[in-house]
């Protein structure tokens, strides 16, 4: 299994596309907090800075239609920027992890990233021929497809390092190495504002979203193992995230919703205490995604088993 | 030299759809010798080698290798088995090193060495490190069979492995393959449209047409059975009537050849002894005989029309 394994790897770092894909995610991360830094304004008085954001988060709730998930979110800011003021905790500034807990839509990207890799692994054997020598090896089917599935998530994971290590270091740079025990104030899960430590908030948010992007690994692999074209697969896969990134906010009218896999996708909407509808919990989240990767894995698995290698 | 038989085919039988693609094959290849695989484009041979291999199903029998079913026992049987199917595809964004390095890893006990060996043994050293895109068809089609020697398999499959190959890349591999399976006793299974290549590396010639077998013969006796060859006969100009009405005598025609000298007569190879002796005694001055025997070819193309 190992030796599957390091092939399938073999066959991912000897491409082209890989090496295109691992500099873009670089250069996208780097960009962005550089981005960040630069468009940052030196804030003088913290608490003349809440008070003015109170003033207009308030403005928001009253005057514009907002969405639920956008009301949510300032009722949110608005509660925490008081706890500030009534508490006099000052926000974090200056710390990476805390910048890299903003960013949490880069995680999108490795999910992007890593949907046009798994679109190839099993579908590039087929197109290019070279599925007959490899199925004619003392291992089973089911052995070599699932050596191409761990091998697609191991790379998905390593990518999300990346994402993970360059952002600290550009970060890094700018305002130090960060301590590791800070805190600042979130709603915990019952919406109460708590002081909670950034670091472990981040790890948690980094770590947990592995399993959204499995998802869409999955998702992808199980197109292109029965579709056999990357192409179709990238596309559906990517079609069904962007439809899926809007049915998040559909999930708040519509509570059957909550069980297609998109409005459980998006673990930052966890951390700060914004989810879809008032009853879903992360745990409840993270079993739906765990679903629907085992019945996609389960589907590709028994494709690939059974089908004739013309 | 051992004659177990290594590959029984048992009814195989594939059908796709409604069409019977390949229909009851019933037969053995034995250990020690090259088996030709012949028969006319869409016969069934690539189908035929895919359900060797396990790459599609079999619709009914089976097919034994070393006693292991494909079907039930893959991953027993394959472990017999190394092979080209159809063309040689290989990962191009890899070396040809890499390739071996890929195959090596999916099989136990292949060091390094074995493989530098089989690089050696095909003559590919100079490029195996170069990538595979950068390769001719016949560079190709020799790393092909080097993956497929890399575990000393018992049986060799080849779909037409002398495609892309040069002249003396091709009597490379004739030698080859006679070596193996005449030394070191492996079944080889070659399926080819070169019939003439055919001719000198098979020691057994089985023909396939339209998914049926219609022959399964030792490549001499598949040639030479009751084989009508063409007699050529050079005898005195002023003697060709004479000759004429002493070969109808024998029911034969004699038709003119070439010259005013010659003719030939369609006749076995068996008989000329006798052809000589009647012209002899009946004063006929015969300047040459020569008997044309024919080709793996002309049995071949003869056969496919009289299915027709
Ligand atoms: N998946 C399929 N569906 C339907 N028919 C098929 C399929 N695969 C092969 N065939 C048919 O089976 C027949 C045999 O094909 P096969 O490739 O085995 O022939 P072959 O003897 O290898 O021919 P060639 O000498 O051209 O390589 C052909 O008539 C082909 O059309
Ligand atoms: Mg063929």
């Amino acid at each position: 299994m190992i030796g599957l394994i390091s092939n399938e790897m073999m066959k991912i770092v000897n491409r082209k596309l890989t090496w295109i894909i691992l500099f873009l995610l670089i250069a996208i991360t780097a960009g962005s907090f550089v981005m960040n830094k630069l468009n940052e304004e030196p804030v003088s008085d913290w608490r003349a800075e809440q008070m003015e954001l109170m003033e207009r988060y308030q403005g928001q709730l009253e005057i514009d239609e907002l969405s639920p998930q956008m009301y949510a979110d300032t009722e949110n800011k608005l509660q925490i920027a008081n706890y500030r003021l009534q508490n006099d905790i000052a926000p974090v500034s200056g710390n990476p992890w805390s910048i890299l807990l903003r960013f949490s839509g880069l995680i999108e990207m490795v999910i992007i990233f890593a949907i046009v890799i798994a679109a190839d692994v099993v579908s590039r054997e087929y197109t290019s021929g070279t599925i007959k020598l490899l199925l004619i090896r003392p291992h089973s089917r089911s052995k070599i497809l699932f050596s191409k599935y761990i091998s697609v998530s191991l790379f998905a994971l390593g990518m999300l390092a990346l994402l993970v290590i360059t952002g600290y270091c550009v970060n890094a740079i700018f305002y130090g190495f960060g301590n590791l025990s800070t805190t600042d104030l979130f709603l915990n899960s019952e919406g109460k504002v708590t002081e909670m430590n950034v670091f472990l908030q981040t790890v948690k948010m980094y770590g947990l979203s592995f399993l959204p992007i499995l998802s869409y690994v999955t998702l992808s692999f199980t197109i292109s193992t029965i579709l056999r074209n990357s192409a179709l697969a990238v596309g559906i896969s990517l079609f069904i995230m962007i439809v899926g990134n809007s049915i998040i906010e559909a999930t708040s009218y519509l509570p059957g919703l909550k069980y297609l896999p998109f409005a459980n996708s998006d673990i930052s909407l966890y951390i700060f205490h914004l989810p879809a509808r008032p009853e879903m919990t992360l745990g409840f989240s993270l079993s739906v995604l765990v679903m629907y990767i085992l019945v996609l894995a389960g589907l590709s698995w028994q494709v690939f088993k059974k089908r004739d290698t013309a | 030299m051992n004659q177990q038989p290594i590959v029984q085919f048992q009814h195989t039988t594939k059908k796709i759809g409604r069409k019977i693609i390949v229909d009851d094959l019933n037969f053995d290849v034995l250990a020690g010798e090259v088996f030709g695989f012949l028969g006319p484009n869409g016969a069934g041979k690539t189908t035929t080698i895919r359900m060797m291999v396990g790459l599609i199903k079999i619709s009914r029998g089976d097919i034994l290798i070393k006693g292991h079913s494909i079907a039930r026992e893959f991953e027993k049987a394959i472990r017999y088995v190394g092979g080209i199917v159809e063309n040689p595809d290989l990962y191009k964004y890899l070396t040809g090193y890499q390739n071996l390095k890929h195959y090596a890893r999916m099989v136990s006990g292949i060091s390094k060495k074995r493989i530098n060996e089989i690089v050696e043994h095909v003559g590919l050293k100079e490029s195996i490190h170069d990538k595979v895109s950068s390769y001719s068809l016949g560079m190709r089609q020799r790393l092909g069979i080097a993956q497929a020697l890399l575990h000393h398999p018992p049986l060799l499959i080849l779909d037409e492995p002398t495609n892309g190959l040069d002249p003396a890349g091709i009597r490379e591999l004739r030698n080859n393959l006679k070596e193996l399976a005449h030394q070191e006793g492996v079944a080889v299974f070659v399926s080819s449209h070169l019939l003439s290549e055919m001719q000198l590396m098979c020691d057994k010639i089985a023909v396939l047409q339209k998914g049926k077998l219609v022959s399964i013969e030792n490549v001499h006796e598949f040639i030479a059975k009751d084989s009508i060859s063409r007699v050529y006969l050079e005898v005195e100009a002023s003697q060709t009537e004479l000759t004429k009405m002493l070969v109808a005598d024998l029911n034969k025609t004699a038709v003119a050849g070439n010259g005013p000298s010659e003719l030939w007569i369609q006749m076995n190879k068996e008989e000329v002894p006798e052809l000589n002796k009647l012209l002899l005694d009946n004063g006929i001055r015969v300047l040459s005989i020569h008997v044309q025997e024919r080709t793996l070819e002309d049995k071949f193309l003869e056969m496919m029309e009289e299915e027709q």
